[in-house]
């Protein structure tokens, strides 16, 4: 298969006033078709910044000051003052939100969304139209219709996360940017949310999804392949088995070493830990295995 | 059902609210030292020209229709029932008028001013406020420090500079009254025309201090929604900024919503006052003569105006945001 | 909080205070001349220098002097009133929200009921039945109307507080209700009670105003509110006697101006969450941290805001 998305060079900084943040620094990331990307990595290490660019949704005081994407062979700049046309949002990069908690307004309905959404990339399209192929999207998906008619404050936590998935992938966007998905839910819904990812990436609703999460063993479930990302860079790149297995970079290495999976081998592997900000790990080359 | 039990609640606290209203506003007046009756009779007395034996009959009028000389409680129920008969009394100030009679001269142009004032206020400065904080930069500074400005200036303040202004200096419109000296109020093309130019300058003065406050709190509300998360999900699925402008306007509009209801006494007694700097026939400036004249039973007939007024408007508010705010529904019945 | 933090409004805000107060304090030395003397005719036009710079009024007394004396008037009134109200709310508010029970119902009860009858009403009643009037009563009948405000806010936030594991610590080391309330709660609620308090100054000042123009001022003493009250009562309006109306409106509206817009600074500074981009600044320094609401001292929010947007997590059934 081909590749789907390919970033380059990008660099995001935080324009605070006084001092600048670089959030993203030179990073790029390459995708496949039908691949999942794990993008790990501690509080702070840009994953989201790099997230939320990717997914075309930087805003000030986060600046874009360079890089490129392209997709399907059509590259779209990102630094500077390039504008982004507004319909490559929801419908080639899609971003599933950290905690669909609050990312529907508390006093819409789910299919007044709906309709928005699907109108704002489709002037021509009828109410009755764009309901009916939600309602069909919802169905096939294992989910009641009747969750259009629910104000958020109706639905469970996963159940609200299910739908926003779904309102997120519903112009079947090429990406899907997912950033922390589960990490407010329970395990059965964390199962549940990933089983309909995988699905849904089997149906080709989507064709590639960015994964960004802290939480190692779901990256496990979900992740084709896994970058991590460190103060700002990728320092290993690889498939999800062997960064698991065989991390290269000691950034890595700490980090899959603090995760407590119930499986013998962790057993034998002692925690060691690392001064979080230790800049010779910062020199170490990065490890990117393709 | 959920939502008519929701009414009940709010209308059982209404009524509950309404009689200790009642209870304040029988009392309060009672605390007056002495009996208030022979201190009333005795300022008729010191106005001169009424004579003895009338003097006498006032007195009597008086004692009976408060019931004095039975009980509190009863003189209580005496109150109670008669202003469920419409009756408010008899005027001190103006003996024999029935305080009813001059209650209904007056209320009408009170409402005339207040009604379409607060209804114009709320939506011009909610739209203001959401400009302001849509647009950001020099239209969110020039509009925020500038309705900060009106909605800090005293109504009765920015009454007697537009009186002053508009109609002393540069004589445009009317100095004071309700209407021309020689109309009689009646339905006519003609009365109406007149009584505009004097509608004018009170309706502005209380227009603008109200739209000043409604913008600046739609404002922090607007800026405050701005930075949800509902706002960043719908520009990652490329919704229209103008369909997304929508979502916040219905969300920061509610706690708006709810503060027309709070803000409802301000902006009553805020428009009694104008009344009084351009002499409008209204509550306020009867409201003015009766402190003048120490009469009760018109105070006391003008505050529980106030009140009911006041608890009304609270009481629609509320039930008007159970119909448009999804949640208090499901709160109210744990349905989830 | 460094100074060089604090936004410009808020300096501009302290300058106008700052004016004000001056005005009323120093105001009588400078100007030297009684409020109550009669230094001219009905209505003298303004002339330098001295006490007639703002002309005469309707009884021939100087309006510059009536003016500094009636801000001092104002002032007081207006302080007074709002140390009432605030300290009065601030007790009941921790009292209910902290010890919560019967206690908070019966408290809340009241403060619910108060919010509800107009206090303009209230005011209105007593003042008319006072059988003298003065500042002291004055400021004494507005504080006593106006704490319900002050008493749901701090409700609100000490009741929240009340939960949090640093209470707890404090309760098991063994110290006594009121040490808690006073050195584990209330510097929580500090902020709030600071803004509260702006407000209530502002409000108390207005109120005076109001009270005044209908009649019911002070009986003792020349305030910014019977100013207006005489002004308007021997037509100066009408007969375009400016300097009689003009300087007491223009000092009251800068009065509550000048509070307004300190209030509304100062919840900028303890609520940055209201500061443009400044949410996003504090994203910043965490570069990809999880958004979590800023923990800001006392976290007061807007009135309304909270609940908005803080939608109950769902626990009951899901649908499937």
């Amino acid at each position: 298969m081909g590749t789907l998305v390919d970033a380059r060079n990008i660099r995001g900084v935080y324009y605070t006033g006084g001092k600048d943040v670089v959030a993203v620094d030179d990073v790029s990331v390459k995708i496949e078709e039908g691949e999942v990307l794990g993008l790990a990595g501690e509080s702070g290490s840009g994953k989201t910044t790099l997230g939320s660019i990717i997914s075309l949704i930087a805003r000030p005081p986060l600046h874009v000051e360079q890089g490129s994407l392209e997709i399907d062979g059509k590259v779209q700049e990102l630094g500077g003052d390039a504008k982004v046309p507004r319909t490559w949002r929801g419908a080639v990069v899609s971003m599933l939100p950290q905690g669909a908690m609050n990312s529907i307004s508390p006093t819409k309905r789910i299919r007044h969304l709906v309709y928005d959404v699907m109108r704002s990339h489709d002037r021509k399209v009828s109410k009755d139209e764009a309901l009916d192929r939600a309602r069909e999207r919802i169905t096939t998906l294992g989910l009641p219709a009747r969750v259009l008619d629910a104000y958020p404050h109706q639905l469970s936590g996963g159940m609200k996360q299910r739908t926003v998935t779904i309102i997120s992938t519903l112009l079947n966007p090429r990406l899907l940017v997912a950033d922390e998905p589960t990490s407010a839910l329970d395990v059965s819904s964390q199962k549940i949310l990933i089983e309909m990812l995988l699905e849904m990436l089997e149906k080709k609703i989507m064709s590639g999804v960015i994964f960004i999460t802290h939480d190692l063993p779901v990256l496990r479930t979900v992740a084709t392949n896994i970058a991590v990302m460190y103060e700002g860079r990728v320092v290993e790149r690889g498939p999800t088995e062997r960064m698991v297995d065989d991390p290269q970079h000691p950034y890595t290495q700490a980090l899959m070493s603090s995760v407590l999976a119930p499986e013998p081998k962790y057993r034998k592997i002692r925690i060691e830990g690392m001064s979080s900000f230790d800049r010779s790990l910062f020199d170490a080359p990065a490890v990117i295995h393709r | 059902m959920v939502l008519a039990k929701y009414i009940g609640r709010k209308l059982a606290w209404t009524l509950v609210v309404l009689v200790v209203a009642l209870m304040l506003n029988f009392l309060l007046p009672r605390l007056i030292p002495g009996n208030p009756v022979d201190a009333i009779v005795g300022q008729i007395a010191a106005g001169g020209g009424t004579g003895g034996e009338q003097l006498e009959q006032i007195h009597e009028h008086f004692m009976q229709e408060f019931g004095l000389d039975k009980p509190l409680w009863q003189q209580f129920l005496i109150y109670i029932g008669n202003l469920l008969h419409g009756d408010f009394g008899t005027s001190f100030g103006q003996y024999p008028a029935s305080v009813s009679h001059l209650i209904g001269q007056a209320l009408p142009w009170s409402i005339a001013i207040q009604l379409p004032a607060i209804i114009v206020g709320w939506v011009v400065g909610n739209m203001l406020g959401a400009l302001a904080a849509f647009k950001g930069g020099w239209v969110d500074r020039g509009a925020f420090v500038g309705s900060l400005f009106f909605s800090s200036v005293p109504p009765f303040a920015l009454a007697i500079i537009l009186l002053f202004v508009v109609a002393v200096q540069m004589g445009i419109l009317p100095v004071g009254g309700a209407y021309s000296f020689g109309m009689t109020p009646e339905l006519s093309v003609t009365f109406f025309g007149d009584a505009v130019t004097y509608f004018w300058l009170p309706f502005w003065s209380l227009v603008l201090v109200f739209i000043g406050g409604q913008a600046v709190g739609m404002r922090s509300m607007a800026v405050y929604e701005l930075g949800s998360d509902y706002v960043n999900y719908n520009r990652g699925l490329g919704v229209r900024d103008a369909m997304t402008v929508r979502y916040i306007f219905r969300n920061a509009m509610l706690p708006q919503f709810t503060g027309l209801g709070l803000s409802i006494a301000a902006l009553i007694t805020g428009g009694l006052i104008i009344e009084l700097v351009f002499s409008y026939p209204g509550l306020g400036t009867l409201l003015f003569n009766a402190i003048g004249q120490n009469d009760y039973p018109v105070i006391q007939a003008i505050t529980l105006l106030i009140t009911l007024a006041v608890l009304i408007a609270n009481f629609t508010v509320d039930v008007l945001t159970g119909f448009i705010d999804p949640r208090i529904r499901a709160a109210q019945s744990g349905e989830r | 909080m460094s100074l060089r933090g604090l936004p410009p409004r808020f300096w501009v805000s302290a300058a106008l205070v700052g004016f004000i107060v001056l005005a009323a304090v120093i105001g009588p030395f400078i100007v030297q001349t009684d409020p109550n003397a009669t230094v001219g005719g009905l209505y003298d036009r303004p002339r330098c220098c001295g006490a007639m710079l703002l002309g005469t009024d309707n009884e021939g007394q100087s309006v510059l002097a009536n003016l500094v004396y009636g801000t001092r008037t104002s002032l007081i009134v207006g302080l007074l009133a709002g140390a009432i109200a605030t300290v009065i709310g601030l007790l009941v508010g921790l009292v209910g929200g902290y010890r919560g029970g019967w206690i908070d119902d019966v408290l809340t009860a009241i403060t619910n009921v108060g919010l509800a009858i107009p206090a303009i009403v209230v005011i209105i009643l007593v003042s008319v039945s006072l059988p003298k009037r003065n500042i002291y009563t004055l400021a004494l009948v507005i504080g006593l109307t106006a704490w319900f405000w002050v008493a749901r806010a701090v409700r609100a936030q000490s009741s929240s507080v009340r939960t949090r594991e640093h209470i707890d610590v404090a309760r098991l080391s063994g110290a006594g209700f009121w040490s808690i309330l006073a050195r584990d709660v209330l510097p929580y609620l500090l902020s709030y009670v600071v803004m509260a308090f702006v407000l209530q100054v502002s409000g108390a000042i207005l109120f005076e105003s109001t009270l005044s123009m209908l009649g019911l001022g002070p009986g003792n003493a020349t305030s910014l509110g019977t100013m207006l009250y005489w002004a308007i009562a021997w037509g100066s309006v009408r007969t375009g006697a400016w300097w009689a109306f003009v300087p007491p409106t223009l000092m009251l509206t800068l009065i509550v101006f000048a509070l307004l817009l300190l209030q509304s600074s100062l919840n900028e500074v303890f609520n940055p969450r209201l500061r443009r981009g400044r949410a996003a600044r504090k994203k910043a320094v965490t570069p990809g941290a999880p958004s979590e609401a800023p923990l800001v001292v006392g976290e007061p929010e807007p009135v309304g805001a909270v609940g908005m947007l803080e939608t109950p997590t769902s626990t009951g059934r899901e649908q499937r």
